[in-house]
C-alpha cells in the first residue's frame, strides 16, 4: 500500500515537473535566444547548425570538400616541434642531471625569480615548501585551508603540494624557462633543475630520498608520485575522460554552485545555512594602478623631451627584469645609495662586471646580442638615471 | 553638465546677468514664469566655437586613425597586484568596461593577459602545424590558412581570473577592476571542423594540444568534442589582424571558454588520446575548493554580469531626484544565450526584471537596461543573469557555500554597487 502511495506521489509529481517544464518551454521564446540543446561537454547548450542558420548568424553551407592548402611537414619538421611531454613519460628525451648539478643551475638562473630553495619571495611562484601531510581521505590537509577571516593562512600550491604530475616540471622549464631567455637550458641541465626541485620537494623516487648524488633522468622521472597527485577532479584520464568531464559539468548546482531566480522577500544564508548577510565595504582599496585613475575629457599633458634613447629602451627590454626593482637583489635603477656603492668599484670594473655577470645576474644581463659599447651606455644610463 | 560646473557657470556669469535683467524682466512681463535659477547664455553656443573657425587637420594626417585626444583617459590598466612584485612581462590589463558603449571592445581596449611578455611574431615566418592522429598532418602558412573560407563571430573572451582578488571580500573600487578583464569583438577565421574534414581525424583522437609560440609556449588540451562543434584559428578581430597582444597573427578561439585555452600566437595543434596535463593546466588554472580537491579541465565561463552605469567611475553624482535615468549593464554566458537579467535595489531581497537591448548572441556580451526613477536614497544594486542552458547567477553566499574562497578562478557571484544618497557609487559584497 505504502509503496503504491509512493508511486503515486512520484507520478503526481512527474506531471507537476513536466507541467513546469512546459512553462519553461514557453519561457524559450525569448526574441534573440536560439533554438539549443543540453549536452555540450562544458554543460552547456549546443546550438544546431541547419539550412545554413546557426544562431543568429547565416553560414556557408557550399561544400568545402577538397579545399586544401598548406602542405605535409617533413619528418625532421614533426620532430623539431613534436616535443610535448605526456605524464606516461612519452616524449621525454635521454638526458641527466643530478640534484647537485641542478642547485648549481638553479642558484644561478632562478633564484633571483624564485627565491633560495625554490621558497619564493620575490613576488614570482614558490616551488618548494608547504606541508605535504594528509588527513584520512588522502587530501593534503593545508589545501583545505580558507582564509574566511584575516590573517588565516593560505593554502599553499607549491610543486610538492599542488602539483599532480612531476613530467609537466621538465616540460614546462624546458620550453618556457630561464624567463627571461626561454629555451637556453640543455635537456641535462633542464633533468638537473629538475631533479633539484624535486629534493627541495622531498619527493622520493621508488622509496629512495633524492641526495645530493642523485641523477635524474627519463626512466626514474616517469615513476615520481607526487603528494597531490590525486587532488583533481573531474577524473580526464583514460577512455571515459571525456565523459567524466561532461557528467561532472551537466551536475553544476552541485559541484560548481548556482544561483536561484527568487524574486521577493529573497533569502541569502550563509555556509551554515542561518548567518544573515551582511554589507561588507573595501578595508584597504587598492587604488595604485597604472597609468593611475583619470576621468577628464581633456587634453593630455605635453610630454617633455620625448623621444627615448636606445641604452634606455635596451635597458627595458634586457635590464629591467631585475633592476627594475629592489626584491631581486640587483642595484635599483633609482636608488642612489646602492649605485654610489656599486660605482666606488670604479665604471672599468662595473663595465667588467657586467659584460661577464655577477652574483646572480648572467653575462650581459643574459642578452648576448648586446655589443660591450651597448652595454656601457646601458650602465651610463643607469647611473645616470639613478643620481 | 552636473551641478557643479553649472553653479560655477552662472556665477561666472553674473555680471552678465544683471546686464540681461532688462529683457529677462521683459518676459516676466509677458506672463512666462521665469524660473528661480536663471541660466546665463553658454558661451559655447552664443559665440563661434574654434573649431568653427580655423582649418582642420588633413583628411589622412594619420593613415591609421586615433581616438581624440580629448579620450586620453579611456585606456587599459594594470596594477602591481597583477602580475609578479610589479614585473609587467606576465601581468594582466583591465579594459575600461564602465567607458564602453555596445558590446564591440575597441582592439586598443581589449584586456591583456601575457605570460611571458607581449611577442611580436614576424607573419612571414609564422607556421602552423596540425598533426597526430589524423590521417594527414599538414603545416600551413599564414597565406594559406587565409585561403580556407572563413566565419565571423562576435564572442566575449574572459580570464577566468575576472574577480580573482574579490573571493575574500571587496578590494578594488572600481568596474574595470572588479570585471574588467574581459573584452567582446567580432572574430574572424576559420572553423577547426573544416581543415579537420579534409586532414582526417582518427577515432581514438579525444584530446587536442594547443601550442603557442611565445616565450612561455603556452600549451593547454581541449577534448576534441569542443574542437569539433566551434572552435576557430582566428587571425581578425573587428575586421582588422589581431593585435599582438591578442595573438598576432594567429590565435585560437574557443567559444565561451577560458580566454587561456584561446591560445596566442598559436604554433602547433597535435590531436591525442590522453591528455597532456600542461602547467598552464594543473599549477594554475585549476579551482581548489574547500574540500581541498581542484576542479581540473573547468572550461566554460560562468553565467555572470555587472552594472557598468551607474559604476564607482559612472557615478550617479550629478542626478537630482525624480530624474528617469537608464541603469545599464553587461551580461555574458560561456555556457550559452543571455536570457534575461533581474535588479536589484536593496541587495538582493528583492528583484525585478531588467531588459535586454541590442544584439544577443550566444556567448557574447549581452546589454541590459532597466529605467529608474532616482530618489536620492540610498541603494545596493545588484544585477543577476541567467542564460538558455539552465544557469542562473549566484550570490556571493551561493558561490561560497558549494567552493569556498580559495578557488581564484571561474568566479561570477553578483557584484554589489553601494550607491550612498549623494550619488556616490562603490564596490561592496553582500555576505557572511
Amino acid at each position: 500500500m505504502f509503496k503504491l502511495d509512493r508511486k503515486l506521489i512520484i507520478i503526481g509529481m512527474t506531471l507537476a515537473l513536466s507541467s513546469t517544464l512546459a512553462v519553461a518551454a514557453a519561457a524559450e521564446c525569448i526574441p534573440g535566444v536560439y533554438k539549443s540543446k543540453p549536452g555540450a561537454i562544458d554543460g552547456g547548450v549546443i546550438y544546431p547548425r541547419k539550412d545554413g542558420v546557426y544562431t543568429a548568424y547565416r553560414y556557408n553551407t557550399q561544400s568545402t570538400k577538397g579545399v586544401w592548402f598548406g602542405r605535409t611537414p617533413t619528418a625532421n619538421e614533426i620532430k623539431a616541434w613534436d616535443t610535448d611531454v605526456l605524464p606516461d613519460g612519452t616524449g621525454l628525451p635521454e638526458g641527466e642531471g643530478s640534484v647537485e648539478e641542478g642547485d648549481e643551475l638553479y642558484e644561478a638562473q632562478c633564484a633571483v625569480c624564485h627565491g633560495e630553495f625554490g621558497g619564493g619571495g620575490k613576488g614570482y611562484p614558490q616551488l618548494a615548501g608547504g606541508n605535504q601531510d594528509k588527513d584520512e581521505n588522502g587530501i593534503v590537509k593545508t589545501l583545505k585551508n580558507q582564509r574566511l577571516e584575516p590573517g588565516m593562512d593560505a593554502p599553499k600550491r607549491t610543486i610538492g603540494t599542488y602539483w599532480p604530475k612531476a613530467t609537466t616540471l621538465f616540460s614546462y622549464i624546458r620550453d618556457a624557462m630561464p624567463y627571461a631567455h626561454p629555451k637556453s637550458l640543455t635537456n641535462d641541465q633542464v633533468y638537473a633543475i629538475t631533479a633539484y626541485l624535486l629534493a627541495q620537494n622531498d619527493v622520493e623516487i621508488d622509496g629512495q630520498e633524492m641526495d645530493d648524488d642523485f641523477v635524474l633522468n627519463k626512466d626514474k622521472l616517469v615513476k615520481v608520485v607526487l603528494a597531490n597527485a590525486n587532488g583533481f577532479y573531474p577524473d580526464i584520464d583514460g577512455p571515459k575522460g571525456p565523459d567524466n568531464v561532461k557528467a561532472f559539468f551537466a551536475d553544476r548546482a552541485k559541484n560548481i554552485g548556482a544561483g536561484i531566480r527568487c524574486m521577493k522577500d529573497c533569502k541569502d544564508p550563509g555556509m551554515d545555512g542561518k548567518t544573515e548577510a551582511k554589507v561588507m565595504k573595501i578595508k584597504y582599496e587598492m587604488k595604485d594602478v597604472v597609468p593611475p585613475y583619470a576621468y577628464a575629457k581633456d587634453l593630455p599633458p605635453e610630454t617633455e623631451g620625448g623621444s627615448v634613447s636606445k641604452a634606455e629602451k635596451q635597458y627595458d627590454t634586457s635590464c629591467k627584469l631585475c633592476h627594475g626593482t629592489d626584491t631581486m637583489g640587483a642595484p635599483k635603477v633609482g636608488d642612489a645609495t646602492a649605485w654610489a656603492a656599486v660605482m666606488k668599484k670604479g665604471m672599468d670594473k662595473v663595465l667588467v662586471n657586467a659584460i661577464k655577470g655577477i652574483g646572480g645576474m648572467p653575462p650581459k644581463g643574459g642578452n648576448t646580442d648586446l655589443s660591450d659599447a651597448d652595454i656601457k651606455s646601458i650602465v651610463e644610463f643607469m647611473v645616470g638615471a639613478s643620481k | 553638465m552636473n551641478r557643479e560646473q553649472e553653479e560655477k557657470l552662472t556665477s561666472a556669469s553674473r555680471r552678465d546677468f544683471f546686464k540681461k535683467t532688462a529683457s529677462v524682466s521683459a518676459v516676466a512681463a509677458t506672463g512666462i514664469m521665469v524660473p528661480s535659477t536663471v541660466l546665463a547664455d553658454d558661451p559655447n553656443i552664443i559665440h563661434h566655437v574654434k573649431w568653427g573657425t580655423t582649418l582642420g587637420y588633413e583628411c589622412n594626417k594619420y593613415p591609421y586613425g586615433m581616438p581624440s585626444p580629448y579620450e586620453h583617459n579611456v585606456v587599459r590598466r594594470t596594477s602591481a597586484l597583477m602580475s609578479s612584485a610589479g614585473d609587467m612581462h606576465a601581468a594582466i590589463s583591465m579594459t575600461p568596461i564602465a567607458e564602453l558603449e555596445g558590446i564591440i571592445v575597441p582592439n586598443g581596449l581589449h584586456f591583456t593577459r601575457t605570460h611571458n611578455g607581449v611577442a611580436q611574431v614576424d607573419p612571414t615566418k609564422w607556421r602552423l602545424m596540425i598533426h597526430g592522429l589524423v590521417e594527414k598532418p599538414i603545416v600551413l602558412t599564414l597565406e594559406q590558412l587565409k585561403r580556407y573560407p572563413n566565419e565571423s563571430r562576435i564572442l566575449f573572451l574572459e580570464c577566468p581570473s575576472n574577480s580573482a582578488a574579490e573571493w575574500k571580500g571587496p578590494q578594488f573600487g572600481t568596474a574595470q577592476f572588479v570585471k574588467g578583464m574581459m573584452s567582446c569583438a567580432e572574430w574572424t577565421g576559420v572553423r577547426l571542423k573544416t581543415i579537420l574534414d579534409e586532414l582526417g581525424l582518427k577515432p581514438e583522437a579525444k584530446w587536442m594540444l594547443a601550442e603557442g609560440s611565445d616565450g612561455s609556449e603556452m600549451s593547454r588540451t581541449l577534448p576534441v568534442e569542443k574542437v569539433l562543434d566551434d572552435v576557430m584559428i582566428v587571425y581578425a578581430q573587428n575586421g582588422e589582424a589581431l593585435r599582438n597582444e591578442q595573438g598576432y597573427p594567429v590565435r585560437l578561439m574557443a567559444p565561451g571558454w577560458e580566454a587561456n585555452l584561446c591560445v596566442k600566437w598559436l604554433k602547433r595543434l597535435e590531436f591525442g588520446d590522453k591528455p597532456w596535463y600542461a602547467k598552464e593546466e594543473t599549477s594554475k588554472y585549476t579551482a581548489l575548493t574547500a574540500s581541498g580537491k581542484a576542479i581540473q579541465h573547468f572550461y566554460a565561463l560562468e553565467t555572470n554580469s555587472i552594472i557598468t552605469s551607474p559604476a564607482p567611475e559612472r557615478d550617479w553624482k550629478d542626478l537630482e531626484k525624480g530624474d528617469l535615468v537608464e541603469i545599464e549593464g553587461l551580461a555574458w554566458s560561456g555556457y550559452g544565450t543571455i536570457k534575461g537579467v533581474d535588479i536589484s535595489f536593496d541587495g538582493g531581497k528583492n528583484w525585478v526584471e531588467a531588459q535586454l537591448k541590442g544584439l544577443v548572441l550566444p556567448k557574447a556580451w549581452t546589454r541590459f537596461s532597466y529605467m529608474y526613477k532616482y530618489e536620492g536614497k540610498p541603494l545596493l544594486l545588484q544585477s543577476r543573469s541567467y542564460d538558455d542552458s539552465g544557469n542562473v547567477q549566484p550570490t556571493v553566499n551561493q558561490e561560497k557555500a558549494v567552493v569556498g574562497v580559495e578557488c581564484v578562478y571561474h568566479r561570477n557571484a553578483m557584484i554589489t554597487w553601494a550607491v550612498s544618497d549623494m550619488g556616490e557609487v562603490s564596490n561592496v559584497q553582500i555576505r557572511s
